[in-house]
């Protein structure tokens, strides 16, 4: 395979993000939990969250940096490499409820190995922004 | 205002504590994460696809080094937590996570084997949206390989709420 078949065709500032949708089912929390070797009750104790004033097993928010970054890595390929990333949770997320992780460019720049792309994210579930501001920096390697 | 951060919180502030992880990676906990975000990218699986793509075999998903709590060798605390945790004596509170910073500095392989830096870099009292009181505790974590490579660094910030606030 040539590294040309890699990475979207055009690139530019305000270009958008192909959105990446996954559905946190109760079932990938609990295997979320476990693939980070996390196995925090708040994902999948009903009790346990209700005692502390919430109405059900909530979404590891690092989980969201996963998956933010997973949009990036499908979409400009896998000689994309993340240098940086940044993002802040604003609302939680329940089990059983579908993200949306959007986002578009904000800057390209030039360096000797390749482009640096910085883009701006969020994570929609419903009609509530989950996370927000998100930003990232992506060198995109020759 | 006030009542939440208290001398003896303040005391943990620039505390420091290293964890070796007992093992490499490994190929399996690299697919099991891709596996449990739904990420099929071969890139995590695929040895011929990760050297089309530059690297020497496949490589973790990009997050993978600051999620996963591998490193640690701890019994599960009271909530279940396994990971770093820093057990500050903070009583009547819930923890929810503000957010993260991350910057990477390599790829990361299965042959690596994390060594963690965590240090707390700031505890502070400010009001919450709700009129009352709130800790903001902001972490740093550092992570290399056995080689001594930096792998990447980690800025978290985590809030603590009083529960009589929340309803």
């Amino acid at each position: 395979m040539s590294s040309q078949t890699f990475g979207p065709a055009a690139l530019e500032v305000g270009v958008r993000i192909p959105t990446l949708e996954r559905t946190l089912s109760q079932m990938r929390l609990v295997a979320y939990g476990a693939a980070t070797w996390d196995w925090h009750r708040l994902h999948y104790e009903a009790e346990y969250a209700a005692a502390r004033g919430i109405a059900r097993p909530v979404a590891d928010g690092q989980m969201f940096g996963a998956l933010l970054a997973a949009a990036l890595i499908d979409w400009l390929g896998p000689r994309a490499f993340i240098r940086r990333m940044s993002f802040r949770l604003r609302a939680m997320v329940f089990a059983g409820e579908t993200i949306r992780c959007e986002g578009e460019v904000t800057a390209i720049t030039a360096e000797p190995a390749g482009e640096v792309i910085r883009v701006a994210q969020r994570v929609r579930v419903g009609d509530r922004i989950a996370v927000e501001p998100a930003s990232a920096e992506i060198m995109l390697r020759r | 205002m006030g009542t939440l951060l208290t001398d003896e919180l303040r005391g943990w502030i620039g505390r420091e504590v290293s964890y070796a992880s007992p093992e490499a990676i490994g190929r399996a906990s690299i697919r099991y994460f891709a596996l449990a975000i739904g990420d099929d990218n071969p890139l995590y699986v695929d040895d011929a696809y990760a050297r089309a793509a530059g690297y020497p075999s496949i490589v973790a998903p990009p997050t993978f080094v600051c999620e996963t709590c591998q490193y640690a060798h701890r019994a599960p605390d009271r909530d279940g937590y396994i990971g770093h945790a820093w057990d500050l004596p903070i009583e009547g509170c819930r923890m929810v996570r503000g957010g993260h910073e991350y910057e990477f500095f390599r790829p990361v392989v299965a042959d690596d084997r994390i060594d963690v830096t965590w240090r707390l870099e700031d505890i502070s009292e400010h009001r919450s949206s709700r009129g009352g009181s709130m800790l903001i505790v902001i972490s740093t974590a550092s992570y290399s390989n056995q080689h001594g490579e930096p792998l990447a660094r980690h800025r978290e910030t985590l809030i603590f709420q009083p529960l009589e606030e929340q309803r």
